[in-house]
């Protein structure tokens, strides 16, 4: 399990991730709040469908895609938390055809949400 | 905000801040882009906003950071933090996104010092989640003050020992060291070891910090090899030889490591020339010993222009900008002469105490090159060694040939977490240089962009190949 050895003083602020509430300190990056959530998946595999997770949290392995506010393809190690957001594990596979307003994705004919 | 400058710096680390601050001293007009909410690049990332408390726990050759950062928060170069440059020309231009809008801006010269990403450790299963970079760890530490518990750290080198010692100081639990350091290794950089002596703090820390962690009664493993990362879809294990023994640590996170190498994009979407480093086992922009590149307009500082480490880089950035101020004729050549001697004479110290922790630390042959038909080559399009072992066969001899018979590179990363791994790759099969294999073609975009903010721009200055008869490189060996 990840943990957070931050200054108890840091502030708090109340986001969503997989639809899920959770309460994570300000300032802190998206993956970094998904890994201290316990919400470390961040992607499935256009390829294999299987479970991604971030490698190297410095934005250039691109394994930490996101979607973030319905927007698609967001590195969450380089993008930090706002209140409020809402932060969902990506799903694009090679024959998703169809992304409408960003946050319906349709995946083989079936909505996929 | 003005569009027009003297300089403009990409990478805010320690090469980009010392010319930032060298530059703008002199009075050029500088900007300084960072991709990132604070200054001081990976080594010095977060050092005068630590979330953490206890934040001595990380060393004194990261806090040490703090008055670099300081001088150049000081300094009247402009700065524009969280800005993701997308776009370089060789004409000057440069085009970088932040808030989710691009703005473009021209310069005369430009300093590359986008810094160095670890080297990629292709072994069966490192794709797996569960299994991260260690300088991720560090990352996750510095910037959010955020630990894993009873991982194994696996793998080679400083940055290795250093968060493994980090993560000690801290009271986090530590499952297990896994060290792939080849015996073999501390024979063959005995004889850069004199070279490297000047710098004996350096060397002494770093036996400092392997002390540090046996004391501590960690598991230490040595000389490790045949590593595998075992499980299905998420880690749950890493197997290795040590010695004359088998062993199969079970475990949920795996940190890797095997060195760093220059984070090469930019450089190479520049089409600047580059080069095959035998020392460092890794593609470097050809440079003069003024950073300048085979671009006129264009030099590159820091460890994104071959490791140097912090230090090293600082100087260099210094050495960047005095040269960049006497071609803008802001500075005359003999002072440039004479302000560079310092810097210099520290860079040279530098190199050969790198020669020595290149040889040591050098990764071995079968963790920079798979050899199970299964392991993972490409992350992004999960194209594996079998793959592209039957795509070299049916012709693809080239880089580039083999992204576009088997999509390996193709991916949202631009291949930077695997091309070194196919140059050595079609080097091995072909059976010459790696110098003569070469790279991937890059072109920018060098971030992922929306076609929105993309649209906005009907006309972008391509980068236009290198007249190299008006450029006299000389490489400079390390």
């Amino acid at each position: 399990m990840f943990r957070s050895i931050s200054k108890s003083t840091l502030q708090h602020i109340p986001i969503e991730i997989n639809g899920k509430k959770v309460n994570v300190p300000e300032g802190i990056t998206v993956w970094s709040s998904m890994a201290l959530s316990g919400e470390t998946t961040t992607r499935l595999s256009p390829v294999t469908k299987q479970q991604r997770s971030a490698y190297c949290a410095m934005g250039v392995c691109f394994e930490c895609l996101v979607q973030i506010d319905g927007q698609p393809n967001q590195q969450a190690c380089l993008t930090l938390v706002r209140k409020g957001m809402k932060i969902q594990k990506q799903v694009i596979l090679e024959n998703t055809d169809l992304v409408e307003n960003g946050d319906h994705i349709v995946e083989g004919g079936t909505h996929d949400k | 905000m003005i569009n027009s400058y003297d300089i403009a710096i990409i990478g805010a680390g320690p090469a980009g801040m010392s010319a930032a601050i060298t530059a703008s001293e002199a009075g050029a007009k500088v900007i300084v882009l960072d991709d990132k909410k604070f200054a001081g690049g990976q080594i010095y990332r977060n050092v005068c906003n630590s979330p953490i408390e206890q934040v001595n726990a990380l060393g004194p050759d990261y806090l040490k950071g703090r008055s670099l950062v300081e001088r150049f928060g000081q300094c009247s170069a402009e700065k524009i933090s969280s800005a993701s440059v997308w776009h370089v020309s060789n004409s000057g231009e440069v085009l970088f996104s932040k808030e989710q809008s691009t703005t473009k801006l021209t310069a005369r010269e430009i300093i590359v010092s986008c810094g160095a990403m670890e080297r990629p450790f292709p072994i069966s299963g490192w794709h797996l989640p569960g299994v991260m970079s260690a300088g991720s760890a560090q990352v996750m530490l510095k910037s959010d003050g955020v630990v894993q518990d009873d991982a194994v750290f696996v793998g080679t080198g400083p940055l290795l020992y250093l968060i493994v010692a980090q993560y000690l100081r801290l009271g986090v639990r530590v499952k297990a060291l896994v060290d792939t350091t080849p015996k073999t290794n501390y024979l063959d950089s005995f004889s850069s070891l004199p070279g490297a002596l000047n710098e004996y703090p350096t060397l002494i820390k770093g036996l400092g910090l392997l002390k540090e962690i046996q004391k501590s009664g960690i598991p230490v493993y040595k000389y490790a090899q045949d590593l595998a990362i075992t499980g299905e879809t998420s880690a749950n294990g890493v197997k290795f030889q040590s010695g004359k023994q088998s062993y199969n640590l079970s475990c949920d996170h795996i940190f890797l490591h095997q060195g760093v190498i220059p984070n090469l994009n930019m450089t190479r979407s520049l089409s600047l020339d580059h080069h095959w480093s035998e020392q460092q086992l890794c593609w470097t922009p050809t440079l003069d010993s003024w950073g300048q590149s085979s671009a006129t307009n264009i030099s590159v500082a820091g460890d994104c222009s071959g490791i140097i480490g912090a230090e090293g880089a600082e100087h260099m950035g210094r050495l960047v900008a005095l040269n960049q101020l006497s071609k803008l004729g802001i500075i005359a050549t003999d002072i440039r002469d004479t302000q560079a001697l310092t810097s210099q004479h520290r860079l040279l110290r530098f190199n050969r105490l790198r020669r020595f922790i290149d040889r040591l630390y050098r990764p071995k042959e079968d963790h920079r090159i798979p050899t199970q038909d299964t392991t993972v080559v490409c992350r992004c399009e999960e194209v594996d060694l079998a793959t592209l072992r039957q795509e070299f066969e049916r012709g693809a001899q080239g880089p580039n040939e083999l992204k576009m018979m088997s999509r390996c590179g193709m991916g949202p990363c631009q291949g930077r977490q695997c091309g070194h791994t196919v140059s050595e790759l079609l080097a091995l099969w072909r059976g010459e240089a790696v110098k003569e294999v070469g790279y991937y073609r890059l072109r920018s975009p060098m971030r992922l962009l929306n076609l929105t903010e993309f649209s906005d721009f009907s006309h972008i200055e391509p980068t236009r190949a290198t007249d190299t008869s008006q450029v006299q490189i000389q490489e400079v060996t390390r």
